[in-house]
């Protein structure tokens, strides 16, 4: 009975405390400040005291410090306290922002002034470059006015040896056109030449053309001509006739029958005989020289009728100069 | 015997009624009305801050703001009247910071963009210069 009876006091005592103790916690946690509205007051406070931005927005700052300002009352509610406290959070930043951003602004037309600035002193030094690059061309103008009136003064002798140089072009070009006609003139003589020496079946050597007259010209042991043969020294005749500025060497050959020194004056002797009728037909002596070769050169072998035939002629050799030009 | 009579009087039958009435208006107060203004206030400041491309500039803040405004409408649906009124109001706070973030973001960089213009054309006026000498 008396530990029922002690019991039963203990318990009373237990329950007063325990609602004392909850009393007590309930007003502390009324009383207690929430700990968060210190931060959004010290950003705020940190804001104010910027001389950037202090005082750049001030609605958004008013309304910061106002948002600050019911977060730091005391709260009944934590769910309550907490979301004042999250608004003047971000309230404070956001005036912050604003701020900022007026700040930039300000700023902006101060870079803008001094863009002007640069621009402005830039022209006015282009001016300035300009100015005196004008002085120097005006000096120079009056210079090169001097050299124009020279170079004017050079023009005019130049048209002059223009007109003359035009002149002495005409003059070229007559002239060109008279080689021209020579040319061509030259170049019908040259292809005649070649046909009439075709016709003497005359052959180009190193020491001009050679044209052969055959034995038929002369008898046997004779330097006489015979008088059929003459068409073909007529032919010969006409050549040189065309052609006065070439020289003739006339040579004599025989076969070996005989003496070498028999053969050498017969040679000799036909030469000077083809010689004389060429100087009667009108070629000037002054271009005809004689040899007599006897039977020194013979052109075939003289062990047959034929081939001493062949070495028994007279050569005609044509200086080659007008020839050999072509 | 009277007694019981006496119980049952209408002086007797008050305290219910009114414990009643009682009853009733706190179960009113329990579900107040939607926070349209507040909802509507955030929806308007998201979209101000969608215009001057805060998606861009401060993602984070705006994406905080859509979500708590989806909080404060599914609070709605709850019928939790006062977080909803709170979350509205928060993501209206969180819209406007994205928007003025934005505005300072977009300010510096014009600035830096003139400061590096003046520099140049200082530069190339020094160069012109130089070279006309």
């Amino acid at each position: 009975m008396k530990t029922s009876k002690m019991g039963r006091t203990y318990a009373r005592a237990l329950i007063t405390l325990v609602v004392a103790a909850a009393m007590v916690a309930g007003c502390s946690t009324t009383m207690v400040k929430p700990s968060g509205p210190t931060a959004a007051r010290s950003k705020l406070t940190q804001l104010q005291s910027d001389p950037r931005l202090a005082s750049r927005a001030p609605v958004a700052m008013k309304d910061a410090e106002v948002a600050v300002a019911s977060a730091e009352l005391p709260q009944r509610d934590a769910e309550l306290a907490a979301h004042l406290n999250y608004i003047a959070d971000r309230k404070v930043d956001t005036a912050r922002e604003l701020a900022e951003t007026r700040y930039a602004e300000d700023q902006r037309l101060a870079l803008r002034q001094q863009r002007d600035n640069v621009r402005l002193a830039a022209r006015t030094r282009e001016a300035d470059a300009a100015i005196s690059q004008a002085a120097a061309a005006q000096a120079e103008g009056a210079s090169q006015k001097a050299s124009a009136d020279a170079a004017r003064d050079d023009a005019s002798l130049a048209r002059s040896d223009a007109q003359q140089a035009h002149r002495d072009a005409d003059q070229a070009r007559d002239d060109a056109s008279v080689a021209k006609a020579a040319t061509a003139n030259a170049e019908e003589q040259s292809a005649e030449l070649l046909r009439q020496l075709d016709t003497l079946q005359a052959k180009m050597t190193d020491r001009g053309l050679v044209v052969t007259l055959g034995d038929v010209l002369f008898a046997s042991g004779r330097a006489e001509l015979r008088s059929s043969t003459n068409s073909h020294l007529d032919k010969l005749v006409a050549f040189l006739g065309k052609y006065p500025e070439r020289s003739v060497t006339i040579e004599g050959h025989t076969d070996s029958v005989g003496s070498s020194q028999y053969n050498q004056d017969l040679s000799l002797r036909r030469a000077n005989a083809v010689g004389a009728y060429l100087t009667s037909q009108g070629v000037v002596p002054g271009r005809i020289r004689t040899l007599g070769k006897g039977e020194a050169e013979p052109v075939a072998g003289n062990d047959s009728a034929d081939g001493r035939q062949q070495n028994r002629r007279v050569e005609v050799i044509i200086g080659n100069q007008a020839v050999a030009q072509r | 015997m009277n007694l019981p009579i006496t119980a049952f009087s209408p002086t007797r039958l008050r305290w219910p009624i009114g414990l009643g009435v009682i009853m009733a208006i706190g179960a009113c107060a329990s579900t107040p009305p939607a926070p349209t203004a507040a909802l509507q206030a955030a929806q308007q400041a998201i979209t101000v801050a969608e215009r001057t491309d805060a998606g861009h500039y401060a993602p984070a803040e705006l994406g905080e703001a859509r979500s708590k405004l989806a909080a404060a409408n599914a609070a709605v649906g709850g019928s939790h009247m006062v977080a909803a009124e709170h979350l509205a109001e928060q993501s209206q706070a969180e819209a406007e910071l994205a928007s003025a973030k934005t505005s300072a973001v977009k300010a510096t960089a014009v600035n830096a963009e003139l400061t590096q213009g003046n520099s140049t054309l200082v530069e190339e006026m020094d160069r012109s210069a130089g070279e006309k000498k």
